[in-house]
């Protein structure tokens, strides 16, 4: 069977901001209190006199290009190369959290229950049972459509096919992400520039391929070495760069 | 963390450190039991977990969901994609509904105060004690002060319907609703145009006027959904709200309206509609009655007038009239929903009713269409009996010029007990409402139960109601019940059935409301009334409906579409000239206002601002502010205040405030926005509780403390916002 590219194709002016897909999110995956997996950016807008207001719900962007894969110091996140989703596996990861600083789109968040990151993967659970993610399936107005591109008889690639659509991304950060959004995509500026580990090119010649090559026989040694060298950085301050809009899907 | 959850660990460790022993005991209970999966944190479906289908019960829509069940717990509630009238949806609501069943605070056993009144003192009572004790009472009430001594309350719930069978059999035509905190006005006044309470198609609209209202917030299905749809078929939204709603923020024009001039805008635009043949000539011709009054009614009311009632200028007016005439009969003024607004609520909304009418939408795509029964039968029948003591009718009957004898009006009732007018009432059973929380005046409601004899309540978990209450009784919350069918009330296109099967294993001592009436029933000699089962009841509900039980178990939902538009074709109205009343005669012959009569409302003084009250889409007044899940969104509420009211009282951003009225006073924390106008001050509904067994305890403001007690004089529908209030950063 061919490989999947799964991703979103988002209609965020159809989006209430009813917080009903973080609500989903939340049950569906046992996301800790204060956390969450999806958000939806310009919620509670100011008043402005005309024009409808866009509401934009997202989630992990699913990237082709993904700077938390390469952030990642012990191979515990990963470009599932099956379906195209960022995968963590939470046997590998040691809550490091360099991931977090990575990410252009502050979609990771460290687990407090588990102690390792934890981000969207598209209701992975849910879908090895033939459910929909959570979020997708709950949506009143329908905003969220989630789907395979590279089934050309998908809905989401139809819909890419008939529309113009953009992606949301960061200037200086560009990881090539998986979701598109249709029409107006409401808030743009949210993005940061990912910050890469700071001792991550000495950790990439020294510790990665060991690690790596180790944990691939072994694991859990190497990781209880690792975590005590690696602390959990703080929240990562918003970089500067600006974000744009880019072009979608020809 | 979040404070929200700091704050929530602080009250628990509050009642561990104080040691409020019978408090903490009716808490008590394994936690670790109350939390499905968090043993296998970050998964929640396991292979062979089972799918189930249920009636979502977090408000009163009732969507069809699907209960995912592992082990015997729910991980998870979806929505059910068959289910039309939702349009296969399950908001954030729906989706916490899995942590109110699993929410520590739920009510275990029976409690029996031994305090003072709201004290908070309890002691646990047996089944049987429990209800020995309230038959005990019912009978003494009962044969002391008349059967109809004894209230009855049930909020909207699926076996809300065997409390009020059971008041039957007792023998008191003392029931309430929570209706009339809520829509009866908005009921009354297209009743009294229409001849019916229509369903809005909204699906099909080209243009709609929104009006006291907030659909993408106070989510109604299919209207809430079927608008966004419309919306992106071309269907242009204009919503006035002094408030600036998201429901706001998605229209295409939205106008801060001065509260209490919406009728004035209304007939605005009658005027402009009639005076520039607008209207929908032929069928007002053909289908409505009073034309000629109402264009004589409406002359003086110009676009300029309303514009200085309302500040909507009045070429906005002329152009929404315009641009309304033009999109007929795929045009609308939304008929709203919750209308406890004002004294004169019916009469605003039948100038709603009015306009719709002029623009000959009635029973047409992207209209106002009939509502339409699925035709679910009555249940088994219920043989009334008669009791000669009885007085002549409910207690606040006549105190209103036309409320509905089956909803009646808490308010109401509640002044007639205050009075002993005309007879003293001394019992009260409350089930699946709120009074302490959701009417106006909680002091009044208070003193209330405090000249109760004995007052019950059923619920999940300890309300403030249920705070005040004699005796408590746990109540099973939804995904354990085995509920009759609902029908649900819609347009032909989703009129439905739904039902409700037990997903999950009733947890503590919970039991359902039927059984509680059941037995309280064999012990007050009523038991041939309760001679049945739930499944009988339901067999007997279905019994016309063949094939209905069937797809209800395959499909969750039962529908059997009709005709959708035209079904008035030689149909007459159900009013006294049998057409669409413009001018409604019966209201004439009574003395009221046959057409509706602007009369300028007070307006707060300078020192004073409107207060106005609603929700959003987590909310549903105090059922759900105390759930884990929907707090994360919305921990407490605040005064909406505009940054110019607030500079002049010297109030910024987060500010502790104290609200007052002659009702009662509050501190809130300011939410300093142009969001609100200057006249204008808003809360959301459900928070200041008053239990400390509640979650929401200590958190926000209530609305009841501060709203006085007015009421919609022709429906006796509570009217919410004619307080006025002060506001100043004073210290509690």
């Amino acid at each position: 069977m061919a490989n999947q590219k799964l991703a979103m194709v988002i209609d965020a002016p159809t989006c209430l901001d009813c917080k009903g897909c973080l609500a989903a999110c939340k049950v569906a995956n046992n996301v800790p209190d204060g956390k969450w997996r999806n958000w939806i950016k310009g919620a509670d807008p100011e008043r402005r006199a005309s024009s409808p207001v866009v509401f934009q719900p997202g989630n992990c962007m699913q990237c082709d290009k993904p700077t938390c894969v390469e952030a990642c110091p012990t191979g515990a996140t990963y470009k599932n190369q099956a379906d195209g989703t960022v995968v963590i596996n939470r046997t590998l990861c040691i809550g490091c959290g360099q991931c977090l600083a990575a990410c252009p789109y502050g979609a990771r968040f460290k687990n407090t229950d588990l102690g390792v990151a934890d981000k969207c993967d598209f209701c992975a659970e849910r879908r090895k049972f033939g459910l929909e993610p959570a979020c997708v399936s709950t949506c009143p107005t329908k905003s969220r459509k989630f789907g395979d591109l590279n089934d050309a008889n998908s809905e989401v690639a139809k819909l890419l096919k008939a529309n113009r659509a953009v992606r949301v991304a960061n200037e200086q950060t560009r990881t090539d992400p998986n979701i598109y959004y249709l029409g107006e995509p409401g808030p743009t500026n949210w993005t940061v520039q990912a910050r890469m580990p700071e001792a991550f090119d000495f950790w990439r010649r020294l510790a990665d391929p060991v690690v790596k090559a180790v944990v691939g026989l072994s694991g859990l040694g190497v990781l209880a070495m690792l975590g005590k060298q690696l602390a959990m950085p703080k929240d990562a301050p918003p970089a500067d760069g600006g974000a744009h809009e880019e072009a979608g899907h020809e | 963390m979040t404070s929200s959850l700091d704050q929530k660990i602080s009250r628990r460790g509050f009642f561990k450190l104080t040691g409020a022993a019978t408090a903490a005991a009716a808490l008590g209970g394994s936690d670790s039991a109350l939390k499905p999966g968090a043993a296998q944190a970050g998964t929640r479906l396991k292979p062979g977990f089972e799918s189930k289908y249920t009636v979502c019960d977090m408000c009163f829509n009732k969507c069809s969901a699907i209960a995912r069940v592992v082990d015997g717990k729910v991980q998870k509630l979806d929505p059910n994609p068959k289910f039309l009238k939702s349009r296969g949806m399950l908001c954030a609501k729906g989706n916490a509904g899995v942590r109110q069943q699993y929410d520590p605070d739920r009510l275990k056993y029976p409690l029996l105060r031994v305090g003072a009144r709201g004290e908070g003192k309890w002691k646990r009572l047996g089944w049987d004690e429990a209800l020995d004790l309230a038959a005990e009472k019912m009978k003494a009430i009962g044969e002391k002060y008349t059967r109809c001594g004894f209230m009855f309350m049930a909020g909207a719930d699926m076996q809300s319907t065997f409390i009020h069978r059971f008041a039957k059999a007792y023998g008191s035509y003392n029931t309430l609703s929570h209706e009339s905190q809520c829509l009866i006005a908005g009921t009354r006044a297209f009743l009294d145009t229409f001849g019916e309470v229509p369903i809005p198609d909204m699906l099909y609209a080209k243009y709609c006027l929104m009006m006291g209202a907030n659909r993408f917030e106070a989510l109604v299905t299919p209207d809430s959904i079927d608008m966004m749809t419309a919306m992106k078929q071309g269907m242009k939204l204009v919503v006035m709200d002094p408030r600036y709603t998201k429901t706001a923020a998605k229209a295409h024009e939205y106008y801060p309206i001065k509260p209490h001039s919406d009728m004035a805008v209304m007939l605005a635009i009658a005027h402009v509609l009639i005076k520039e043949g607008l209207y929908d000539r032929e069928f007002v011709a053909e289908k409505t009655y009073g034309l000629e009054q109402l264009a004589k009614h409406v002359e003086p009311y110009t676009p300029e007038w309303a514009a200085t009632e309302s500040e909507v200028p009045a070429e906005v007016i002329v152009k929404i009239a315009r641009e309304l005439g033009a999109a007929k009969p795929a045009a609308m003024i939304y008929p709203g929903r919750r209308s406890s607004n004002y004294r004169d609520s019916t009469q605003v909304r039948r100038a709603f009713a009015i306009v719709n009418a002029l623009l000959g939408n009635w029973d047409r795509p992207g209209g106002l269409t009939a509502a339409r029964m699925v035709g679910l039968g009555g249940g088994v029948p219920l043989e009334e009996p008669f009791y000669e003591n009885n007085p002549a009718d409910r207690v606040d009957a006549g105190r209103a010029t036309l409320m509905f004898p089956e909803e009646g009006s808490f308010k109401l009732a509640r002044d007639a007990v205050l009075e002993a007018n005309p007879y003293p009432v001394k019992g009260f059973f409350c089930y699946h409402s709120n009074p302490m929380q959701t009417v106006a005046n909680r002091a009044k409601t208070a003193r209330m139960f405090d000249q109760m004899e004995f007052v019950m309540v059923m619920d999940v978990a300890m309300s403030d109601t249920a705070w005040m209450a004699d005796l408590v009784l746990p109540s099973q919350y939804y995904l354990e019940r085995l509920d009759p069918c609902s029908a649900q009330q819609g347009s032909s296109a989703c009129a439905c059935v739904v039902m409700r099967d037990p997903v999950v294993k009733p947890m503590f001592e919970a039991k359902p409301v039927f059984w509680v009436m059941r037995q309280l029933a064999n012990r007050l000699e009523l038991g041939e009334h309760f001679n049945f089962s739930v499944e009988e009841f339901r067999n007997a509900q279905l019994k016309d409906l063949p094939g209905a039980l069937e797809a209800l178990q395959k499909d969750g939902v039962y529908y059997n579409p009709s005709k959708l538009y035209g079904v008035y074709e030689g149909r007459i109205y159900k009013t006294k000239s049998q057409k669409i009343e413009l001018f409604n005669q019966r209201y004439a012959d009574m003395g009221l206002d046959p057409m509706p009569v602007y009369r300028k409302p007070a307006q707060p003084e300078a020192d004073q601002f409107r207060l106005v009250v609603g929700r959003n889409a987590v909310v549903t007044q105090s059922s759900s502010t105390s759930n884990s899940l929907l707090m994360e969104f919305q921990p407490t509420n605040h005064l909406w205040i505009n940054p110019a009211a607030a500079k002049g009282l010297g109030i910024e951003d987060g500010d502790w405030v104290k609200v007052a009225s002659p009702a009662g006073k509050q501190w809130i924390q300011a939410k300093v926005t142009d969001m609100t106008r200057p006249d204008t001050v808003y809360m959301e509904t459900g928070f200041g509780v008053l239990s400390p067994q509640l979650a929401a305890h200590g958190r926000g403001a209530c609305i009841a403390q501060v709203l006085v007690d007015d009421f919609d004089q022709i429906s006796g529908n509570m009217a919410m916002h004619e307080t006025f209030v002060t506001v100043s950063k004073e210290a509690a």
